[in-house]
This record gives structure tokens, sequence and C-alpha cells, in this order.
């Protein structure tokens, strides 16, 4: 399985803790690069010397929401290459179409459950594992 | 001889000498007094003769001249001479025809003719005498003759005539008689009543209708000759003030001077107008005329027409529109009190301005253009504007035009009503504002519903987290209780999680504009049996094919999907049926969703729409459901009621408007 540089911008820490778990619970070859919100990970993305394969991106964020990083992402020559997954707990119609027009790879929904959760990290992750990307 | 003899026969024959030479002057003078008297007499005979010529001439000049028709004849018609005009007259080829003039007169004039000549042998003369002749060009002639016998020696030897024709003089006064007739009649028969009275006031002529009016008995003609001033007299009481009648006669009789369109009142309600014409022939008062004129329905008529133009001028000057009449130069003709409070400006600054100048139409001319030349078409209809009044702020005004014409239907000009609407459009604003601003605070709350379930969610997730990781840490470590209680704590935050999207959806309905268009609920209800779970036992009929309804279609799913579940999940019998149904009325569906399930106690057939008021506990019901339903068809202007038996089961209805 071909290992991925993720990156996930989320500023809730359980959150956090919830993906770095599943993913050594299920042995998974991939890496984590955190980052609490979207500024932060503009400021790592600005360096474009360790672009992440995939982002994983939560919408609701203090300062910079996760649209507005989608936004700026989007319009940035390099960076709009890299594909973006909404991991959300709002299923808000309005966000989602907004997402997709901006330009999305995914949108998932965080479930209540925990199992849930493993299950889709799990097959999201094997999605994109199996994905050709962009050389950056 | 003696000498005495001598000297007495000397002086004897001196004295003859002197005798004979005494006759011998006698004598010359005599002969002298004859020459004078011969002379003269010769000198007056050669002045008879010429005075007789003259005469004689003169005599002929007259005859000849004479410009009546002359005519001599002898006793037995034999005409013997006649003048140019008699030739004319009697149409005669020259002056020397003659002919019998009896030959001439008309067969019914010569029994008459014959009587007269009798009378005219014996008497001399006649006069005035007139006949019929037919000429010898066949004219029928009527003639007027004065004629006389001439006598030679006593003995009656000629006659002769002047005579006149008189046929045209006839004509013109038969048709004088017969004009007078018509006149009379018409006076007669006038619709005024007419009153002449000669100058001591007895009467002269007077009507049928002044004998109407002055409820006279006696007929017209009765009454001539009698005395006015009693005729007036007796019937002043007919009048409503009958002093004054009589005082303004006389009044009018002092001065003699014309008096037109005199009013009088009279007892039984008739308006009368009077004229008074004096008469004078030169300079002499010969008498007066009256007409007495009926004008009361005339008064009445113009009285109605007064109070109606007065009523419509009130209603003009009164009402609560503006009014202004333009004419086909866009110049102010007339405004109305209204139209002055309107536009702030004073009759003054209106009258005789251009409406445009003035009280000028702000914002799309283009369009009011176009309104104008449909205006012109004839069409009258009104138009929204806004005008700039005098203190320079803006009015709303609705106008209401239509054009003018004149008794010839030709355009004259154009009325334009204005109301004012700026209150009403400032209220139109001012809703359309706050419709906008609710638009936005509803958004607002959905993203604030959003934002807050999302808040509200995140930590459920975390707790439901971190009790697995405490569960799977402690693997073999917990006890039978606490795998039971962090079960538990897991199932309350499902329930939690159910409760904020409840919430949620909830607070949506109604928050986002409705998106109509056309549902069919047919398909919507098949949709919903394959997506929710359907017990094995229970079935879900649709009795009537369901109608197709202009609303929300994810509302409307919403709305069956509410129903079916709350009816599968309250179905305690070993075989569930829920029946759908539709009835169509005129203005709308009535639907019924019907189960034999627990049923609803009656005492909570209002309470089951509340938010929050789930009469049953269960982890899969919030009570918020039939809230939700009840806002959809409100949303849709329909109404839902319950009719339920505990036990035996519910049945919903709803209305949806077609």
């Amino acid at each position: 399985m071909k290992s991925l540089n993720i990156l996930l911008i989320e500023d809730d820490m359980i959150e956090v803790m919830k993906l770095n778990r599943t993913i050594s619970k299920l042995e998974l070859p991939h890496t984590i690069v955190e980052a609490n919100n979207g500024e932060e990970a503009l400021q790592f993305l600005q360096k474009k010397d360790e672009l992440p394969d995939i982002i994983l991106l939560d919408l609701n964020m203090p300062k910079l929401n996760g649209i507005e990083f989608l936004s700026i992402l989007k319009n940035d020559d390099v960076l709009k290459y890299i594909p973006t997954i909404i991991l959300t707990t709002s299923n808000n119609q309005q966000d989602l179409l907004e997402c997709y027009k901006i330009g999305i790879a995914g949108y998932v929904l965080k479930p209540l459950k925990y199992e849930d959760y493993v299950t889709k990290v799990e097959r999201l992750l094997a999605y994109w594992s199996i994905n050709e990307l962009k050389q950056l | 001889m003696s000498q005495e003899k001598i000297d007495i026969l000397e002086r004897a024959l001196a004295r003859e000498k002197a005798a004979r030479k005494q006759a011998e002057k006698i004598l010359e003078n005599k002969a002298a007094e004859l020459y004078q008297a011969k002379q003269e007499l010769e000198q007056s005979y050669l002045e008879l003769e010429s005075l007789l010529n003259k005469t004689d001439s003169q005599l002929q000049g007259v005859f000849e001249n004479i410009v009546d028709p002359y005519v001599i004849m002898d006793l037995f018609g034999n005409v013997l001479k006649m003048n140019d005009a008699a030739v004319d007259l009697l149409g005669c080829d020259s002056i020397k025809s003659y002919f019998n003039l009896m030959d001439l007169v008309h067969p019914e004039d010569l029994q008459s003719v014959a009587e007269s000549f009798q009378k005219l042998l014996v008497k001399g003369s006649i006069t005035d005498f007139n006949l019929k002749i037919i000429t010898q060009k066949k004219e029928e002639k009527l003639l007027h003759l004065n004629g006389s016998i001439i006598y030679d020696n006593g003995q009656p030897v000629a006659a002769q005539g002047i005579v006149r024709d008189i046929t045209k003089a006839k004509e013109a006064e038969i048709q004088l008689i017969e004009s007078e007739n018509r006149l009379a009649t018409l006076i007669l028969n006038l619709d005024s009543g007419v009153l002449l009275e000669d100058e001591n006031r007895k009467l002269v002529l007077t009507n049928k209708k002044f004998c109407e009016l002055f409820n006279i008995e006696e007929t017209p003609k009765a009454l001539k000759g009698q005395d006015c001033t009693t005729v007036v007299e007796t019937h002043k009481i007919l009048f409503k003030n009958p002093e004054l009648f009589i005082a303004q006669i006389a009044s009018i009789l002092k001065h003699k001077q014309e008096v037109l369109g005199d009013e009088l009142e009279m007892r039984n309600g008739k308006i009368l107008e009077r004229d008074y014409v004096p008469i004078y022939e030169g300079n002499v008062y010969k008498g007066h005329l009256w007409t007495y004129k009926d004008v009361t329905l005339r008064r009445k008529y113009r009285k109605g027409l007064e109070a109606q133009k007065q009523k419509y001028s009130s209603v003009i000057a009164n009402m609560n529109l503006g009014l202004m009449e333009l004419d086909t130069k866009d110049k102010i003709l007339m405004v109305n009190k209204s139209f002055l409070k309107i536009s702030g400006y004073t009759k003054d600054e209106l009258i005789g301005k251009s409406a445009q100048s003035v009280f000028p139409v702000e914002g799309d001319l283009e369009s009011i253009r176009e309104d104008n030349t449909e205006r012109i078409k004839g069409k009258s209809h009104s138009y929204e504007v806004r005008c700039k009044t005098k203190m320079g702020t803006i009015k709303h005004c609705l106008i209401s035009g239509a054009l003018n014409y004149n008794l010839n239907g030709e355009v004259i000009g154009s009325i334009g009503i204005y109301l004012d609407i700026t209150a009403l459009k400032t209220l139109q604003l001012q809703k359309e504002k706050l419709l906008q601003e609710l638009e936005k605070s509803n958004n607002e709350l959905q993203e604030y519903a959003h934002i807050v379930s999302h808040d509200l969610k995140s930590p459920l997730r975390s707790i439901d987290a971190l009790v697995n990781w405490i569960k799977e840490d402690n693997k073999d470590k917990l006890d039978e209780v606490s795998v039971t209680n962090i079960e538990l704590i897991e199932d309350t935050l499902e329930k939690m999680e159910q409760l904020i999207s409840d919430v949620l959806m909830y607070s949506s309905v109604g928050a986002k504009a409705m998106e109509e268009e056309t549902v069919d609920l047919n398909a919507t209800v098949e949709e919903l049996k394959k997506i929710l779970y359907i017990p094995a036992h229970i079935s879900i009929t649709i009795l009537n094919p369901l109608p197709k309804v202009q609303g929300d279609k994810t509302k409307l799913k919403q709305l069956f999907q509410n129903f079916i579940s709350n009816a599968v999940k309250f179905n305690d019998k070993a075989e569930g049926h829920i029946n759908i149904d539709v009835i169509e009325q005129p203005e709308y569906y009535q639907f019924s969703v019907k189960d034999n399930g627990i049923g609803i106690d009656k005492k909570y057939h209002d309470k089951v729409f509340k938010v929050f008021h789930a009469l049953n506990k269960r982890k899969d019901s919030t009570g918020i459901g039939l809230s939700i339903v009840k806002k959809i068809i409100n949303l849709h202007k329909g109404t839902v009621w319950i009719e339920s038996e505990l036990g035996t089961g519910t049945t919903f209805y709803f209305t949806l408007k077609k």
C-alpha cells in the first residue's frame, strides 16, 4: 500500500487523536501532519518543500475557516492540485454545495460512533492510497 | 238884305258850322273808339284762341298721360277712346283697337255689371265697382272702376271710366288675411300666455295658454275688451305673493319700459317668467304686451342640474383624491384642494403653468411617456409615478388619467386623478426591507442552527471516541456493570445526536424560502417505501392515486416520512396496516394516513403537534416529528388534525392547497 503524506487541518484535539489512533490501530503506513487551523496550514504549505499528498479538512474552525482556506488553496497554482477531502460534522447542504463548487475531492461526515469513524477513515485512506497523484 | 238879316244869317251859319264841326269831332272820336274796340277784340280773340289751343292740348296730354287706365265708351260698351295704360290692362294690341267692353266681362260678373250699368245711367256715376274680366290675352283680372256719364245738351252720349287692376292687391290682401289668421292661430295656441292691452288697459288679445295659466274658464275671444285691471286683480291669489304681483304690475306700467325675464312664483308651485313690452306708435303709447312662460320644468331641471353640479363640484373639491385638468399643451386648467395638498403649491402657483415643469415626475420618464402615448390613444388607465412637491420632497402618486373631450368629440385635454400613495409606498418599501431583513436573519438563524448543531454534535463524537478508547484500553479489566454503563453512555449519546438533528431540522423548515414545483406525491410515497425501514409485518397501501401538488419537494417528502415512520414506530399489532388516501375538494386535497397502531388518547390530540411533546419515551422518538409536520403543512397553507382511539389506531388528516 502506498504511504500517504496527510495534512490534517483540525482544531479539535480529540479529533486529531482519533485520526492518529485510527491509523496506528489499523497499522497504516501514512504520515500525519497536523495543523490546528487554516492559517497554520497555509504557513506550512507556503514552504512548499514538503507538500502533502492529500488534505483532510475540517470546516468549522476558528480564524480562517475551512471554506476560506479552501478558496485560498484553490487559487494557488501549485497547491490547487492537492486533493482535499472535507471531514466534518456538518451536513449543511449550503456548505457542501459551496465546497464542491470551489473544488474538493470528497465530503465525509464524521459519524457519531467511533467504530463507524474508523471504518470510514479506513476506506477513505484505502481509496486515496490507490490513486495516482500529481508529483509535486 | 239887311245887315241885320245878314247878321242873323251870318250868325246862323256860324252856329251851323260849329255844330257840324262838333258832330264831326264826335264821329271822329267814335271811329277811334271803334277801332280801339276792334283792336282789343282782335287781341282778345287771339288770346282766347291760344288759350283754347293750350287747354285742348293740355287735356289731350292729361288724357294720354293718365297713369291709371282710362276708357271712354259709348252707351253700348263700344270703346271710343282709351289710353296706353288701358291698352296694357285690357291686353289689346294697340290704342287703335276698338271692341266692345262687355265681351271682356267674366261670365260670373255679367249680372252685376249689367245692374251697375243701369245704376250708372240713372245716377250719372259709379264708384268703387269691382269686376272680373278676361283680357284679350286670356288673363283673368280683377278690376276696380270709377265711372261717369258724358252728356251732350243734357242727353247721355257716352261713359268714361278710370280702371285699376287690383288683382295683385286683392291677392296681397288675401295673403295678408291668411297670414293674419295664421298669426292669430299661432298666438292663440302659443305655448306662452299672451296678453295684449291697449293704452286704457282694455284687453285686445289673449290666448289659450294665458287662460290656462290664470285658470280663466272663458275663451280668449270672450275676454276681448275686458278691463285688465280687474282680470289681474281677480287672479292675483294664484300667486304666492299677490300684493307684490299687483305692485310690480303697477310699477312696470308706471315706467312703461321693457322688462324681460321677471320670475313669478305661483301657489301651485309653478314658476312663470314674465316679459313686458310697451307698444309705441311713433312716440305715442298705444298699449303693451305681456307674455307669461311656464318655466317650472326648466327651472326645476336647472335647479337639479345646479344641485348636481354643486354636488360633483363639492365631491371633486373635497375628495381625498387630487385632481388636475390639463389642456392639450400640458397647461394646468384646474386643480382641487387635495391636489394642492399633495403638491404643496397654492392654486395661483399652478393654474396656467406647465404641469411637467411645476410638478415634475421623477425617475423613469421613458415608461411614463409610453404610458402617456397609450393615454393619447384613448386608453384610460392608472400608473404609478414619483413627483417632486414644492418642498422638494418626493411623493408617490397613483395617477388615473383620461382624455377630456368636448361636445364634438375632439380631445381638448386630459384629467388626471392623483392618489397620494406615499404612505402606502413607504410601508411597502418598509415591508420589502423588513422581508429582506427577515430573510437575512432567517439565513443567519439557519447558519446559527448549523453551527450550534455542529458545536453540539462535535463533543458527542469526542465523548464516543473517548468512551470507546476506555473500553478498548481496558478490555477485560472492566466489570460487567461498567460495560453496561458504558453502553448506556453510548445510547445516550445517540439520543442526544438525534435530538440535535431534529431540532436543526425543525428550525430549518420555513427558514429557507419554499421552492415551489410540481410534486408527484405517488412517486414520493413509493420512494419513501423503499428508503424507510418497514418491518415485514407492516403494509403500506395507497387507496386512491395521490395527486400532483405544488410545493417544496423535500419538505413534502419529510411530511410523508414523518407520518409513515410514526405509524410504523407506534404499531403494536401482529399485522400492521398503514392506509394512505386522498379526497379531492374544490380548493384543496384532503389526505389521510391511517394506522391500526397504539392510538393516541383524546386529551393529547392537541399536544402532539407541539414541539418536544413526545408521548412515548423511546430511543428513536424526540417529540419533534409532528411539530415539523405541522410546520410543513402550514407552509403549504393547509391544516392538520387527528382522529384516534387508544388501542385501535390513529388517522392523521391534513390538507394541501391545490
